[in-house]
C-alpha cells in the first residue's frame, strides 16, 4: 500500500483485540435500556426479524487482499487482550474499534457528561484548545470507574450534503475518542456513533444553532448494578 | 402507511425493469449525441387530462419541449376511449411514425409507456417510463425510505423503523434495497427484501457503518465504516462478508458510487482538506483526484450508466448546485441548485432533492441536463431526500 503512503497518510492500525463473545451468532440486538435517543424500538426481532449475523473478519491483508502488507490482522477469534499505547504513538494514529457487544448490557446515562459536550469549528474534527478540558474531564473520570464505558456521538450542523455531515460526526467523535486514547483510556472502554446533521441540539439557521449542533457528546455506559 | 400489496404490485414492474438489459452499455444513446441540448418540439392533443399531464412531465425530463402544433416537429394525437392510443407524426414529412393502443394497466402507466415510444422512436433512446426511486422521506425527527414511480406519484412507504433512515439504495438484480438505519441504536446498513418485507442487518461494526452502493452486477457492496479508526472506503460480498479496506487516509471519506463497469469506486474523500471527489480501483490501489475544474467542495458523486459522467453536489455556501463532470475529469458544469443526484437509465435524466428556500423541506426534482428542463415531482408530506433510481 505504497500508494496510500504517498499521500501522506498514517495508517498504523493497532492489534485490537475483539472482545470475547462476539460470535455468538443467535443473540438478538438488545437495545440499550435506558436509551433515550429518538425511539429506540423495544422489539427488534419480533415482528420484522432481524437475522443475526456473525460479523466477517477482517483480514486485514490490504485493500485488494495482497499478503504481505505488514498490516496487523485484526482477528476476532483472538482473547481480550490492553491496548498499548505506550509506544510513542502521534497525534492522528488511528486504533481500530473493538467489537460494539462490549456495550451489550450497559446502562446509558447522558447526564453525568451533560456538561463536557465537546464543540467543534465549521467543517473541522480537531479538537480546539478550549474543549480539551472537557475530553480530559471525562478521561478522569472513567479511570476512576473501571467497569464503566462510554459512547461518543458525533454531530454536525445542517450546512453540508447528508452523507458528508455523517462521516464527518463520526470523524468528530473518532478525534475525541483518539484523545482519550491518548489520554490512557483502553480502546475498549470507548464506542463511537455519529448522527450527522440528523439529530440537531437547536433547530435555528443561524451561527448560534449551528455552534451548538457541531458537538460530540459523551454518553456513559455502566453496567445494571452499579445503577442508583 | 405500509402497505404491502401495493408494495409488491410497484415492485413487480421494478422486477420487469431490472430483467430489462442494462441501459446505454454497449448501445449508442442517440439521444445525447448531436444537437442534444436543443429541445425536440412535439405537439400532445387529444388526451385525457392525466394522460396529458403525464405525456408532458415524461416528454419534457427527457429534452423534449411542449409547443403548439404549428411550432412542432412532431405531433403525437390521442384517440377517445378507454385505453390510451396515440399516433405520432414528424410534421415536416407528414409521416406516421406509429399508431398505438396501449391496453392494461392504469391511465398512468399506459401513458408513461406511450411516452417512452414517442421517445424511442424519435430519438432512438430510452424513456423513463417503469423507472422507480427510493428515498428518505423525514417527517419531524424521524424518517422512512419510501419508493415512487419516478415522477412520485404512487409513492409506498418501505420500513417503519420510527427512527432516522438514510441512503436507501436499489440492489441491482432483485427486488430489494439496501440502507441505513439507527434502529438499533447505531448507524448500521440493512438489506430490505421488497417481495416480502424481510430486513436483515447486513454490516453493523463498530462505529459508523453508512453509506451503502452496491455494484453494477450486484455482488459487492461499497460502503463508509470507521471501524479501523477513521471514516474510509471499504467493499465486502453482498452479503457484508469479508469486508476488504480500499482507503486507509485519516480524513473521512463519504459516498462511494461505481462505474457502470464495476472497475472503479468514485468517492468523496477530505484527504486534502475540504470535501473533493477521487476514483480508486473497485479491487484496490491508490485514490486518484478527479478533476472539477474551478468547482470545489465537492460531494454525493453517481456515475451515469453509460459511463460517460459522474453527476455530484457542490456546496456554495449554504447553498447547493447539481453537477456533472466527465468521469475522465475535466471542467464541470454546473447544472441548477439542488443536493445528491442520481441517474436514470438513460444518461441523461436526473432525478435530485430540492429545497424550499433557504433552510426549507426538501423535494425531488427531475433534471433533463443537456436541455436544462426541470419539473418536480409529486410531492409527498415531508422533506424528501437521497432518491435512487432504479437502474
Amino acid at each position: 500500500m505504497k500508494s496510500f503512503s504517498k499521500l501522506g497518510t498514517v495508517a498504523l492500525l493497532a492489534v485490537v483485540a475483539l472482545a470475547a463473545g462476539c460470535k455468538k451468532g443467535t443473540k438478538n440486538i438488545t437495545p440499550l435500556p435506558g436509551y433515550s435517543g429518538t425511539a429506540v424500538p423495544g422489539n427488534i426481532g419480533t415482528s420484522q426479524p432481524i437475522t443475526p449475523i456473525t460479523n466477517p473478519v477482517y483480514t486485514g491483508n490490504g485493500a485488494n487482499g495482497q499478503p504481505g502488507s505488514g498490516r496487523t490482522l485484526i482477528d476476532e477469534n483472538a482473547n481480550p487482550a490492553p491496548v498499548d499505547l505506550s509506544g510513542g504513538k502521534g497525534k492522528g494514529d488511528l486504533v481500530g474499534q473493538v467489537d460494539r457487544e462490549i456495550i451489550d448490557g450497559l446502562v446509558a446515562d447522558r447526564e453525568t457528561f451533560k456538561g463536557n459536550t465537546v464543540y467543534f469549528e465549521f467543517d473541522k474534527s480537531a479538537i480546539k484548545s478550549d474543549q480539551k478540558a472537557n475530553v480530559a474531564a471525562v478521561a478522569e473520570y472513567l479511570k476512576g470507574h473501571g467497569d464503566n464505558r462510554v459512547a461518543v456521538e458525533g454531530h454536525t450542523d445542517e450546512r453540508g450534503t447528508e452523507e458528508y455531515n455523517r462521516a464527518l460526526g463520526e470523524r468528530r467523535a473518532l478525534s475525541v475518542r483518539e484523545m482519550l486514547l491518548n489520554l490512557g483510556i483502553p480502546a475498549d472502554r470507548v464506542i463511537t456513533r455519529s448522527f450527522g446533521e440528523d439529530k440537531p441540539a437547536e433547530l435555528g439557521h443561524d451561527e448560534v444553532a449551528w455552534g451548538k449542533n457541531r458537538r460530540g457528546e459523551f454518553i456513559l455506559l455502566v453496567p445494571p448494578t452499579s445503577v442508583r | 402507511m405500509l402497505r404491502l400489496p401495493i408494495a409488491l404490485a410497484l415492485l413487480g414492474l421494478t422486477a420487469i425493469l431490472h430483467a430489462a438489459p442494462q441501459a446505454g452499455r454497449g448501445v449508442p444513446d442517440v439521444s445525447v449525441s448531436g444537437d442534444a441540448t436543443k429541445a425536440i418540439p412535439i405537439a400532445i392533443s387529444g388526451f385525457s387530462a392525466e394522460t396529458q399531464k403525464v405525456l408532458e412531465f415524461d416528454l419534457h425530463v427527457c429534452g423534449f419541449s411542449i409547443v403548439s402544433p404549428t411550432q412542432a416537429d412532431y405531433e403525437l394525437k390521442g384517440n377517445p376511449g378507454t385505453q390510451v392510443e396515440g399516433s405520432l407524426t414528424e410534421t415536416a414529412k407528414k409521416a406516421t411514425l406509429f399508431n398505438r393502443a396501449y391496453p392494461g394497466g392504469n391511465a398512468r402507466t399506459q401513458a408513461h409507456a406511450l411516452a417512452d415510444d414517442v421517445v424511442q422512436a424519435i430519438t432512438g433512446g430510452k424513456g423513463l417510463g417503469r423507472g422507480k426511486v427510493v428515498f428518505k422521506l423525514q417527517t419531524g425527527r424521524t424518517s422512512e425510505v419510501y419508493a415512487a414511480d419516478f415522477d412520485g406519484a404512487n409513492a409506498v412507504q418501505l420500513t417503519s423503523d420510527n427512527n432516522i433512515v438514510a441512503s436507501p439504495v436499489w440492489r441491482p438484480k432483485s427486488r430489494s434495497i439496501y440502507y441505513m438505519s439507527y434502529r438499533a441504536g447505531n448507524a448500521d446498513i440493512y438489506a430490505q427484501d421488497l417481495s416480502n418485507g424481510s430486513r436483515s442487518a447486513v454490516v453493523r461494526f463498530s462505529g459508523s457503518n453508512i453509506s451503502p452502493s452496491p455494484s453494477p452486477d450486484g455482488s459487492q457492496l461499497a460502503m463508509i465504516l470507521s471501524k479501523s479508526g477513521s471514516p474510509d472506503l471499504w467493499v465486502s460480498d453482498a452479503s457484508g462478508a469479508n469486508p476488504r479496506r480500499l482507503t486507509t487516509t485519516a480524513a473521512d471519506e463519504s459516498s462511494p458510487c461505481w462505474s457502470p463497469d464495476g472497475k472503479t469506486i468514485c468517492v468523496v474523500s477530505r484527504e486534502s482538506g475540504y470535501p473533493a471527489l477521487y476514483t480508486v480501483p473497485a479491487s484496490g490501489g491508490s485514490l486518484k483526484r478527479l478533476v472539477t475544474g474551478s468547482v470545489r467542495n465537492t460531494t454525493e458523486p453517481d456515475w451515469s450508466p453509460d459511463g460517460k459522467w459522474i453527476a455530484f453536489t457542490r456546496q456554495r455556501g449554504d447553498y447547493f448546485d447539481i453537477c456533472i463532470v466527465s468521469s475522465a475529469g475535466g471542467d464541470a458544469k454546473v447544472l441548477t441548485e439542488g443536493e445528491d443526484p442520481s441517474w436514470a437509465p438513460n444518461s441523461r435524466t436526473l432525478i435530485f432533492a430540492r429545497r424550499n428556500g433557504k433552510y426549507g423541506q426538501q423535494r425531488l426534482t427531475l433534471l433533463d441536463w443537456p436541455t436544462g428542463h426541470v419539473k418536480d415531482a409529486a410531492r409527498v408530506e415531508g422533506s424528501s431526500s437521497q432518491p435512487n433510481w432504479s437502474r
